[in-house]
């Protein structure tokens, strides 16, 4: 009985177009005796070399000159005290710890402090409010990719843990704060938040189909998505509350 | 290639012993292509400037860790792609997409359904921009950046790791995933199956 012909998946014709293949020969020998899979990679190869179509443009004339005169200025200055370059480095993220220190810091800075009267209280308040209902907004997004994710399939999670990294922190800070001000609910709903924003910090940046199960029946068996979205509408209440009047009832 | 690797290294020496006229040849000499990587990284003018500036930046800050046995400008476009990617990260942890949507605004996409038949040649061109448009804003930061890389700039997957930080086995579910949203896309209008 003849060996039934093994025809390459589609991936495979992919990376063989860029010469990553892992075995680029018998592929090359497959090609040549099997037309399906001959037009196959040339239809791979003709929709990539499309995409050479899409020229960046022209950045003008004298373009070195204006990337010069921007630069030199800024060669001198030591690397510690650089400024960013426009928004590249101001839009990273690094700062959300930063930012969450500062605002958990300023509130309880003010809550302390002898204050001539209740606005600026109010005022901290409603910022720190906004923060945390950000921070919520944000890791809901994050829990949302991994619940959405197509099953039985393996996920790059890089992007997500890279995110958690960030979120875990503030997530700390956020919670202490809560438990100091009596705020028990959020402090449990941002604990419970914080456990799985750490394991995935901590896990690695593609999950199996076994874990990406794991995780997301940890998600919804524990109810934290349904959590977070109640506590975060309780938060953008308050805030209004904050604008408009007295705050209302704690978490 | 191999003439202007030997006057990188003129400049190179010039560059490193604080003169500032080397740097600035390096400038004129890789600005542009620079300029192509960071503009189809990010999808826009304006961060891809701001992309050439911090990139030139961080070389010179770097320039005594450049190890001369690789090329000079693979070197400096690693550092331009990482700029690029965190730009990009950045972004989309905000919910930004750098990308446009393509010109009918964020439902363009769905323009292209899978079934449509081939344009006319004389738009085809423009309707291939068009989609490679749509395709790229379809992608995450990581798929871009590491599609942009082996497609473009022609780095193996396992310089794509490097340059990204990334297990050799991410960086190639990137590109493949990238290279799946491009056909999607870019295929029914070339009257190929995707």
């Amino acid at each position: 009985m003849s060996e039934k012909p093994t025809h390459p998946a589609e991936d495979d014709l992919v990376l063989h177009h860029y010469g990553e293949g892992e075995d680029g020969e018998a592929l090359r020998v497959h090609l040549a005796d099997c037309p399906a899979c001959r037009a196959a990679f040339e239809r791979v190869g003709r929709t990539l070399g499309a995409v050479e179509a899409d020229e960046p443009p022209d950045p003008g004339p004298g373009y070195a000159d204006r990337v010069w005169s921007r630069l030199q200025p800024r060669l001198a200055e030591p690397a510690a005290r650089a400024r960013p370059a426009g928004r590249v480095v101001l839009r990273r993220l690094a700062g959300t710890c930063v930012l969450a220190a500062s605002l958990v810091g300023a509130f309880f800075l003010g809550r302390h402090a002898p204050r001539p009267d209740e606005a600026p209280a109010a005022g901290r308040e409603r910022v720190l409010l906004v923060a945390v209902g950000t921070h919520l907004e944000r890791s809901q997004v994050v829990l949302l990719e991994l619940v959405n994710a197509e099953p039985g399939v393996s996920l790059d999670v890089s992007a997500e843990r890279r995110s958690a990294e960030d979120l875990v922190a503030a997530s700390r800070l956020y919670r202490q704060a809560a438990t100091r001000t009596g705020e028990a609910g959020l402090a449990r709903v941002l604990e419970e938040l914080e456990r799985l924003l750490v394991e995935l910090a901590n896990g690695p940046s593609e999950l199996e189909p076994d874990d990406l199960q794991s995780l997301k029946r940890r998600i919804e068996s524990q109810g934290v998505l349904f959590k977070v979205r109640v506590i975060g509408s309780q938060i953008r209440e308050r805030e209004k509350q904050a604008v408009t009047g007295p705050s209302g009832t704690d978490l | 290639m191999e003439r202007m690797e030997e006057s990188d290294a003129d400049a190179l020496a010039q560059a490193r012993a604080g003169g500032s006229d080397g740097f600035r040849t390096l400038v004129e000499r890789h600005g542009r292509a620079l300029f192509r990587l960071a503009y189809r990284m990010t999808g826009n003018e304006h961060d891809a400037e701001d992309v050439v500036q911090e990139a030139f930046l961080k070389a010179f800050r770097r320039l005594d860790q450049y190890d001369e046995r690789a090329r000079f400008s693979s070197w400096l476009h690693r550092i331009a792609a990482n700029c690029a990617y965190d730009l990009l990260r950045a972004r989309r942890r905000r919910d930004e997409s750098p990308w446009p949507e393509g010109p009918e605004g964020a439902d363009a996409a769905a323009d292209f359904p899978a079934g449509d038949p081939p344009p006319d040649r004389l738009v085809l061109s423009a309707e291939v921009r068009k989609r490679v448009t749509v395709a790229m804003s379809r992608m995450s930061a990581q798929e871009r950046a590491a599609f942009v890389l082996r497609h473009f700039e022609g780095m193996s997957i396992a310089e794509i790791g490097q340059a990204l930080d990334l297990e050799a086995s991410a960086a190639k579910q990137s590109v493949l995933r990238a290279v799946r949203k491009v056909r999607q896309v870019l295929a029914p209008a070339l009257g190929v199956a995707p």
